[in-house]
């Protein structure tokens, strides 16, 4: 379909008085904001414009931030069987998250991401697919997975678990990732697994984790009570857009000073400017490190820093490395054995070694980055330079992927370490965390077999298996993908690409056969002779993971369509309620798998339905973040289920981790973790007068931080760690930096919205991958706003083999590349050139995962050497115009007006 | 007026390849800068049967004469009615051209005021900066449209367009005739009365 045509409507059905009315939240980005589902037949009157006539009583026309239904908020769905009328909105009674019904353009337009075979939505899958003679072709759920079954065995059988690798998405439904990870590490036992945004199971955020903070720590309020919020690797305007709406730009409102490190310009750093509170540190990609260095450094030269925080709950020498094997001996520093790196034996360890690091005095920093010196300087007083009446300023920091992948370790420990120089960690309005990317889907159901991976880093342990190196190697002969692309989601995605066609396409053995028995002994047949089978599940058929690769796809039944729990940014937990069939067959991928699982010979997958899932996952919740093991105490005390005591709390749902107050019978959510100020009382008030009573688990994370002594670990963050990688990377001759990054339209929802929402599709094009470039960049090479660019790099670091360290340089990239681990690779996709002097010069800015021109080929495929991570942000690229876009001269699709203007 | 209204329902219902109704021009009007003003439907054959008309039963109302026009300065008005939510500007864009723009320089256009998010309001919030026309950000979200296409959301939480009011020019008067999009707090642009 084209959008070219697309024509608005001019009204729209109201739900009437009597409409069912649901509960969900929404299924994108991980602010979750609460929406209501009204649900009524489609022959039934709908609502009148009265308030007596209509399901939110409210007269129409309403007024400004009343309740409203836009056209985009209506569909058709069949519920059991017959067609209704839905109309999704925001739901306006929420008090917490979106408050007065506020939305996102994405989840605004919710309701058009239901199946709808009128509508682009058509293409939802509906049957399992076999690939015959290239083909895939509808069967049975029987035929499919009786031949997934025999095969995956086969090659567990054959070859060991860790040939059978697995990527599957983190976040889409507890019930979901509970089945997937019991499947894959307590059946399978493969430590060829990882999650849909990283190459190996290994953390997002390392510098966070060794300090002891937790990611989604903060609660969603803490964002706009800081009088001083740094805000690393995004805009919460384009990406969080309901944390900024409703919470940081009240803050603005009321004088909060935000300083945002970013390359790019966008509406958020715009507004904070315009109210004149902020402050745009515009790095080049992967130097945030030095800026960051650059400031705690003045505040430490200017004694700004929090003693009396830094006194009570900094680690000091003996707490830092004592412990007999309990302390951070054997925590995950020393897993990774790195020699001393990071290790500062206290505050006054930390600023010894500070003040010694060259790279760290403001001049440095700011010919390494691209930052004028005034900036940083402004940016240390706004944080830590005490009030004219010797108060202490709050601070808050939060990050998100700009700063954790361009410089993985390097990023995290900086931040942690300015966050604690700071005083903020523990305290309403003075927090540091993630803002999130996806919700928080995650819900463990086994341990990774990490001692089952064969790669080690330098020292005693083993790190998590890089399952693209792995494939690349050629050990890969199953690969399980679930619900992600694997492919131009990854970095060095082209090559990743050639290896899936030689390993899968290339390979002789193709099923030519109809017969069951047939198509398995070819599938094992590939197996055997060093290629890969491809299993894949997924709600549309993806290009290439599906359209090319998979031998079988099994279609999934998502949002809406089964009852589902979930938990946000700030560890809220709803219920997301079913309020439709699922198209087809679709099943949801609990179901897939126990299948699959049965047939293959596991135990324990007997589940009847979606509640049964999480009434036994729950008790695997107990420590986590996002602890709801509780609700279902409750629950079964009430004679009720956890999914019905669940939607019992609508959209409000509950913030983890929960407690049960078996005397009051009441349950209690968590605001914060780490929160320093709560009180004896306050726990004994959640969990009883004697501690915490029945099921109720302790965890140090309520009061404390992750740590051995509860206490913050304040670490070093050598620039040495990347700067020989940054430096190789850094732009030659006519080459310009590249990164890429996700943007308000389609953030989290382009499978929907770029493929299948008319409005979004008429905003972005699907082919309309853009280049962001400084207009002295794009005169210099003669470029204008909607032209099209071939955007190119004959040096893509590809780092190709799985490897054994042994000395400590053994990951440096220095080392990597002497001893010829990294091979370069050619990489291209098109772009229509977005002129702008939002993003800065000798910087592009490009979608992240556009399905047709993945700018991810670009970006360098090399590991951070301590995390194991990609720097998915680091790249660089040369530009050549060859032609003007069908764009460039049309009023009717995108638009390249700046995102900051305004 | 009602008379009119009537004979411009007709015109627009017509589904001939060498009739154009006014929405048909607008779809048409937004293919290409350069020739806007001789675009010929027989270049999309089968397109005009899809395209249905929105300016069936939408008053025709006299709304400005293009000579009192200033470059950059919108002038308000009310559209479709003068009830709730009918707040609406005129705006000569300079000569920058526009997608459904009238006029010599086919610069001059016309919106509804309310954001389409939340129904936040626009007015005092036009620029004019280089080569584009915005209105926004709306004080509520921040969302901003962009005049020269139809509306488009540039950056923000909007569900749809700006909704862009239609316009015809006979000799020096500005006619409103139609609507695109729905107005913000209205289930149907046109309310019974």
């Amino acid at each position: 379909m084209s959008t070219e045509y697309y024509i608005p409507e001019d009204s729209v059905p109201l739900p009437p008085k009597n409409a069912d009315v649901l509960t969900t939240a929404c299924d994108y980005c991980i602010v979750a904001c609460g929406y209501k589902v009204y649900r009524w037949p489609v022959g039934a009157a709908s609502g009148g414009a009265k308030a007596s006539e209509n399901a939110y009583g409210v007269d129409f026309p309403t007024f400004a931030t009343q309740a409203w239904v836009a056209p985009t908020q209506y569909n058709v769905v069949m519920h059991k069987g017959r067609a209704h009328n839905i109309v999704i909105t925001p739901d306006k009674d929420t008090t917490v998250v979106n408050l007065n019904g506020d939305s996102s353009i994405r989840g605004g337009c919710i309701a058009q991401k239901v199946y709808n075979p009128d509508k682009p939505t058509r293409d939802r899958l509906k049957s399992p697919l076999v690939r015959i003679n290239g083909m895939l072709q509808p069967v049975t759920w029987d035929f499919a997975l009786d031949i997934a079954a025999e095969v995956s065995k086969h090659v567990i059988d054959k070859h060991g678990a860790n040939a059978y690798s697995i990527k599957s998405y983190g976040y889409q439904y507890m019930e979901n990732t509970y089945a997937i990870t019991k499947f894959s590490f307590r059946d399978v036992n493969t430590a060829a697994w990882t999650w849909h945004d990283t190459p190996a199971k290994v953390t997002s955020t390392p510098g966070y984790r060794d300090a002891g903070f937790d990611n989604f720590g903060p609660s969603y309020e803490d964002w706009g009570a800081a009088d001083t919020l740094l805000i690393c690797g995004t805009d919460p305007y384009e990406t969080k857009t309901i944390i900024f709406t409703q919470w940081i730009k009240p803050g603005i409102d009321n004088g909060m000073k935000v300083i945002s490190f970013n390359p790019r310009e966008t509406g958020g750093v715009t507004y904070a400017k315009k109210m004149g509170v902020g402050l745009h540190i515009d790095v080049y990609p992967g130097t945030d490190l030095v800026v960051l260095g650059a400031i705690t450094r003045i505040i430490i030269e200017n004694g700004w820093e929090d003693k009396e925080w830094i006194n009570k709950w900094v680690n000091n020498n003996y707490e830092t490395s004592s412990g007999f094997g309990q302390g951070t001996r054997n925590t995950p520093w020393q897993w990774r054995t790195t020699w001393g790196k990071f290790q500062t034996g206290g505050f006054d360890g930390y600023k010894k070694w500070l003040l010694a690091q060259d790279e760290y005095t403001v001049e440095n920093a700011s010919r390494i980055s691209g930052v004028d010196q005034q900036k940083i300087r402004q940016a240390a007083e706004w944080l830590a330079k005490p009030k004219a009446d010797g108060s202490r300023v709050k601070t808050s920091i939060g990050i998100e992927k700009g700063c954790y992948w361009s410089n993985n370790t390097g990023n995290t420990n900086a931040i942690a370490s300015l966050a604690t120089t700071c005083g903020a960690g523990g305290r309403p309005g003075q927090v540091v965390g993630r803002f999130g990317g996806h919700q928080r889907g995650g819900q463990s159901g086994g341990k990774y077999p990490r001692n089952k991976s064969p790669e080690k880093v330098p020292g005693r342990r083993r790190r998590a298996l890089d399952t693209d190196r792995w494939l690349q190697s050629g050990h890969s002969r199953l690969a399980h993908v679930i619900g992600t692309t694997w492919l131009q989601s990854m970095a060095g995605a082209a090559q990743l690409r050639e290896k899936f066609e030689e390993l899968v396409t290339h390979n002789p053995h193709q099923v030519r056969s109809y017969e069951k028995d047939e198509i398995i002994k070819t599938l094992k047949q590939r197996a055997d002779s060093g290629g890969m089978v491809v299993w894949d599940h997924d709600i549309y058929l993806r290009n290439p993971i599906g359209t090319h690769f998979a031998d079988i796809v099994f279609p999934a039944a998502t949002w809406g369509e089964v009852d589902f729990m979930r938990a946000n940014g700030e560890r809220r937990i709803r219920l997301y309620s079913k309020f439709y069939d699922a198209p087809g067959e679709a099943q949801p991928d609990w179901w897939i798998i126990a299948q699959l699982a049965k047939r293959m010979g596991f135990e324990g997958y007997d589940w009847k339905n979606s509640n049964d899932v999480a009434e036994e996952m729950s008790r695997f919740s107990r420590k986590n973040r996002k602890s709801y093991h509780m609700v279902k105490v409750a629950a079964h005390r009430e004679g009720t289920t956890l999914h019905e005591k669940l939607r019992s709390f609508g959209t409000d749902g509950i913030q983890g981790p929960v407690f049960y107050n078996y005397d009051t019978g009441e349950l209690h959510g968590t605001k914060r973790l780490h929160d320093t100020t709560l009180t004896q009382a306050d726990m004994d008030k959640k969990w009883g007068a004697d501690g915490p009573a029945g099921a109720n688990m302790h965890s140090k994370k309520y009061t404390h931080f992750n740590t051995q002594t509860g206490k913050v670990n304040i670490q070093k963050h050598p620039w040495s760690l990347i700067s020989d990688y940054w430096e190789w990377m850094s732009p030659k001759g006519d080459e310009l930096w590249h990164t890429n990054g996700r943007i308000n339209e389609i953030w989290q929802s382009g499978f929907d919205d770029t493929e299948r929402r008319a409005y979004i599709m008429q905003r972005w094009p699907e082919d309309a991958q853009f280049l962001e470039i400084h207009p002295d960049d794009a005169k210099a090479r003669g470029i204008e706003s909607g032209d099209l660019l071939m955007v190119y790099n004959d040096r893509v670091p590809i780092f190709k083999n799985t490897i054994l360290g042994v000395d400590s340089d053994e990951f440096q990239f220095t080392t990597l590349m002497k001893k010829g681990h990294i091979e370069l690779g050619k990489a291209a996709v098109t772009a229509v050139a977005m002129v702008t002097p939002a993003i800065k010069k000798n910087v592009t800015f490009s979608n992240f995962n556009n399905m047709i021109q993945p700018t991810n080929v670009l970006q360098g495929r090399v590991v951070d050497q301590i995390s194991g991570n990609y720097n998915y942000k680091l790249g660089v690229t040369k530009i050549k115009k060859i032609g003007e876009s069908r764009f460039k001269h049309s009023f009717r699709t995108m638009t390249f007006v700046p995102r900051t203007i305004g | 007026m009602k008379t009119q209204t009537e004979k411009k329902a007709i015109s627009s219902d017509t589904k001939g390849k060498c009739g154009m109704s006014r929405r048909e021009f607008l779809l048409y009007s937004g293919v290409t800068v350069g020739a806007a003003s001789t675009i010929s439907i027989t270049l999309y054959p089968g397109t005009g049967q899809a395209a249905q008309a929105r300016v069936v039963g939408y008053p025709r109302k006299l709304i400005g004469k293009l000579s009192q026009l200033k470059d950059d300065e919108p002038v308000g008005f009310n559209y479709p009615d003068d009830l709730a939510n009918s707040d609406a500007m005129l705006v000569k864009m300079g000569g920058i051209k526009g997608g459904g723009a009238i006029g010599p320089q086919r610069d001059v256009v016309a919106y509804n005021y309310l954001c389409t998010h939340q129904g936040g309001p626009l007015q005092g919030s036009y620029k004019a900066e280089g080569p584009y026309r915005v209105l926004g950000m709306c004080p509520l979200h921040l969302s901003t449209y962009d005049l020269t296409r139809h509306g488009i959301v540039i950056s923000g939480q909007a569900y749809q367009s700006l909704p862009q009011v239609l316009l015809e020019l006979d000799g020096d008067d500005i006619y409103a005739v139609g609507m695109m999009g729905l107005i913000f707090g209205r289930h149907q642009n046109l309310m019974e009365s």
